[in-house]
């Protein structure tokens, strides 16, 4: 079987974050970039998927600049097969990336994609939802794990969604409100997946010198007739409210008192 | 923020802007990797140090390993840690690849060594000594041998140990008596007898055995060191098929003060007299052999010494720009809000010391592995000058780092103040793993021998000489050149009185204050490398303005290194020279 993940170029959660004094974008000198850790659980799902199911391939896509093949080799070094960069250097809103994959699937015709729920830079969490219904394919988002992260089957490196014996179907479990639903979609389909579905396994030193030799196929949003122009508006960027002093309450019935007049919590 | 243990921007600095990472993939030998195979692989090993290794540091130093019925039981954790440490590629990540390695400069694996250290030196140690244990194998084994050791401890089924250590002969290993009985059965196998003391990782119970390169004595050989082999020792040993009882039995654990996540053990080969050794080598050679792994392991004692005040730093700078306590000298109103502890002149005073330490001497272990690179596979004619290069700077590499890495933890935990003495923060940890630096791999005496009785002056001062051109070619400003051009001078002038007086017979004389040169030597040599790397700053603050407070800190540290301990290098010198005091002290008069 054939399967397509997505990995992201974000910004490293680790380095500092400062938005630019125009409040157009944050600035970006400085900042350390990797892959979207969601992105890394869809990665390491499909290589899961694909061991389990052999023969298999792994195609790994990404939309960015050309540095995004860094996050592209990066998931090659875990063990993907070959990868594709879809290279544009401006900013391509949630939209146009759907758009891009959905030519980039109809291109490569793979019997799953696997997408992280969300990117940790914006948060959108819409770009898988925006491929199914473009592709008009099913959608099953969130996946999870059905068993703990310390489970013997997630130590066993088992994967989380399960294919059925014909390999027409997948499985897959998401966290709702009070336990787990279990959903069954129809090949070919979108999973996006959630933090609790595995744990990526690290690229060790003979797989990235491996990853150097695979492929990396490099197309244009001209060559795929997709018109990137952002349909969003980034209106303005601002940080956070910095966290003001606290105070000091004399005793617990003040406390209350606060909670239930000023806060409004209780 | 989480202690990053050492700083990304700092290692990307020294691997590309100071110690030219890059260029090394220019050599045919490291021709199949790049800038981007060297940060995945950093990319990893940094992520298994600070999610899986740096997690188990403190329950490892808690509950170290116990003697359960003959049998040691290290902290389960191991058994998470080893094989993410075997799969990264750390017990031949250097290593040809017809032997089944990557041939990763050891510049890049010493970096990614430092962050694992950094996170856990206990848990990284098994790798490094099975990565060392593996290498003896390989390049001294017969076909034997290497069969039957070499593939199962770099694939991490089995682990490697280096046994030199006998409860009477630590530094002076030409006093080893396990004696090696030659065995009817085949050429190079010998009956082993003896005990040995301080074996790390001597026993433990995650990989399937344990093979031990021990030094021995063969039966009939001369004393002294030319009369010591090496020997690979398994605790189970292959036959038919099977792996059987190979009569090594673990006597002891000692309750050691730091380290606490690996074991030392005291070690009996033979009881019974069914303990087999498979000689490694030539016969009587093993010492030599054994450097190899020495030298090896020297560098990397220089790296956990630096990781470990690395880790401390990080703490003990997040501490301080986060702890508020106390106002500005000059503003003490008490109704003013306190301010964090960094903004006092006299915390950031130790914090630049510790920096200065660390990255002084990370810079140095970079400036080894650099050479230990190009002596294997750098041009053919600078090899020699090269190799003496590397022999003069490894005693500082190995001692340097333990000795002022523990000035720096000392001062980490300084700035936690109270907090600092308790087991609720983690210094005092660290200020505990780092004592062992300076003790084990050959004391901090056993290094200042080793340089001033044969490194500094073999060749008639050719070494010097080399170090002296490698001070010349960098773009130092003037006041550093002529700072390190007079340390320098005043180091060869000492060196060259105390090598007449070792040639007149006066060893005394000469060597008596070996650790105080060596001192001065390290000083000399840490000054050269800040100044390698204010030159590094001051090209980047050129370039790279939103690095502008990285490079500002980077000539701060150089400044500091400069203005309070390259002084120190004349005073030193002058007392190598002058003092006799506890040469001519009787034992008596104490």
């Amino acid at each position: 079987m054939k399967i397509l993940t997505t990995v992201k170029r974000v910004e490293d959660y680790e380095s500092k974050i400062k938005v630019r004094p125009d409040q157009t974008w944050i600035v970006t000198e400085g900042v350390n970039y990797r892959a979207n850790p969601f992105d890394e659980i869809a990665v390491e799902e499909a290589l899961r998927l694909r061991d389990a199911n052999m023969p298999s391939e792994v195609v790994v896509v990404s939309v960015g600049p050309a540095a995004a093949a860094t996050e592209i080799r990066s998931g090659l070094a875990m063990g993907a097969d070959r990868g594709i960069l879809v290279k544009h250097d401006a900013f391509v809103d949630s939209d146009g990336v759907a758009r891009l994959l959905q030519k980039v699937i109809e291109q490569e015709k793979p019997d799953l994609v696997l997408m992280g729920k969300q990117a940790v830079d914006v948060d959108d969490n819409v770009a898988g939802q925006l491929v199914a219904e473009y592709l008009g394919w099913g959608q099953a988002t969130f996946a999870s794990k059905k068993e703990s992260l310390e489970s013997p089957e997630e130590k066993a490196k088992k994967p989380g969604l399960k294919l059925s014996a014909d390999k027409k179907s997948v499985q897959a479990a998401r966290e709702v409100d009070g336990g787990l639903e279990v959903l069954e979609v129809q090949l070919p389909a979108i999973v996006t997946v959630d933090l609790r579905l595995n744990v990526p396994r690290y690229a060790s030193l003979p797989n990235i010198m491996k990853a150097k030799k695979k492929p990396i196929q490099e197309l244009t949003p001209q060559g795929l007739s997709v018109d990137v122009t952002p349909k969003v508006k980034v209106l303005k960027v601002e940080p956070p409210p910095a966290r003001t002093a606290g105070i000091k309450v004399p005793d617990v019935a003040t406390l209350v008192q606060k909670l239930h007049a000023e806060a409004k919590v209780i | 923020m989480a202690n990053p243990l050492f700083s990304d921007r700092e290692v990307s600095f020294q691997l590309y802007e100071v110690h030219g990472a890059g260029d090394l993939c220019q050599l045919p030998a490291f021709a199949d990797h790049g800038r981007e195979t060297f940060d995945l692989f950093l990319a990893s090993a940094r992520k298994i140090a600070r999610d899986v290794l740096f997690p188990a540091y403190r329950p490892m130093d808690a509950e170290p390993p116990r003697l359960e019925g003959g049998r040691v039981r290290v902290h389960p954790a191991m058994k998470e840690i080893w094989p993410r440490l075997v799969e990264l590629g750390m017990t031949n990540a250097t290593r040809p690849s017809e032997v089944g390695g990557q041939e990763l400069p050891v510049l890049v694996a010493m970096f990614a060594g430092g962050y694992l250290s950094a996170a856990n030196g206990a848990a990284t140690a098994y790798a490094g000594l099975t990565a060392g244990a593996a290498h003896l194998v390989e390049a001294f084994g017969s076909e034997e041998v290497r069969r039957t050791f070499h593939e199962p401890m770099i694939s991490g089924r089995w682990s490697g140990t280096m046994a030199l250590t006998e409860p009477h002969a630590g530094s002076s290993l030409a006093d080893v008596r396990t004696t090696a009985t030659p065995m009817p059965a085949g050429p190079g196998r010998y009956l082993l007898r003896g005990n040995k003391v301080f074996i790390s990782g001597g026993d433990q119970d995650f990989t399937e055995n344990i093979v031990h390169l021990a030094l021995g004595r063969i039966e009939g050989a001369p004393a002294g060191i030319k009369g010591i082999s090496l020997f690979a020792v398994p605790r189970l040993r292959p036959e038919d098929g099977r792996l059987v009882d190979n009569d090594c039995s673990s006597a002891g654990v000692f309750h050691k003060m730091g380290w606490r996540g690996i074991p030392s053990i005291a070690l009996n080969f033979g009881e019974r007299g069914d303990c087999v050794g498979w000689v490694v080598g030539t016969p009587h050679q093993g010492l030599g052999h054994m450097f190899q792994m020495m030298n090896e392991a020297r560098l990397m004692v220089g790296m956990n010494g630096v990781a470990t005040a690395s880790a401390a730093y990080h703490e003990s700078l997040e501490y301080a720009r986060t702890r508020p306590q106390g106002r500005p000298l000059a503003a003490r109103d008490p109704r003013t809000p306190q301010i964090p502890i960094v903004e006092h002149a006299d915390v950031r005073r130790m914090l630049l010391k510790q920096k200065a330490i660390v990255e002084g001497g990370l810079s140095l272990l970079a400036e080894c592995a650099r050479l230990a690179d190009l002596v294997r596979h750098g041009p053919e004619e600078d090899r020699e000058r090269r190799r003496m290069l590397l022999d003069l700077l490894t005693p500082v590499g190995k001692s340097f780092p333990a000795e002022a890495g523990f000035v720096s933890n000392s001062l980490a935990v300084q700035i936690h103040g109270g907090y600092g003495y308790t087991a609720e923060y983690l210094p005092e940890a660290w200020l505990r793993d780092q004592k062992l630096n300076s003790i084990h791999e050959g004391t901090t005496g056993i290094q200042s021998l080793d340089l001033l009785g044969r490194k500094v002056v073999a060749g008639g001062g050719d070494a010097l000489r080399a170090l002296a051109a490698e001070f010349a070619a960098v773009e130092a400003t003037n006041e550093e050149r002529a700072g390190l051009r007079a340390a320098l001078e005043k180091i060869a002038a000492t060196t060259m009185e105390l090598a007449q007086r070792g040639l007149a017979g006066d060893r005394d004389g000469m060597l008596a204050h070996s650790v105080d040169y060596l001192d001065a030597f390290s000083v000399l040599v840490i000054s050269w490398q800040w100044a390698k790397m204010a030159a590094a700053a001051r090209r980047g603050l050129e370039r790279d303005r939103a690095s502008a407070d990285f490079y500002r800190g980077k000539i701060a540290a150089a400044r500091w290194f400069f203005a309070n301990e390259l002084p120190r290098v004349s005073t030193l010198c002058d007392i190598c020279l002058t003092d006799a005091s506890f040469v001519e002290a009787r034992p008596e008069w104490f």
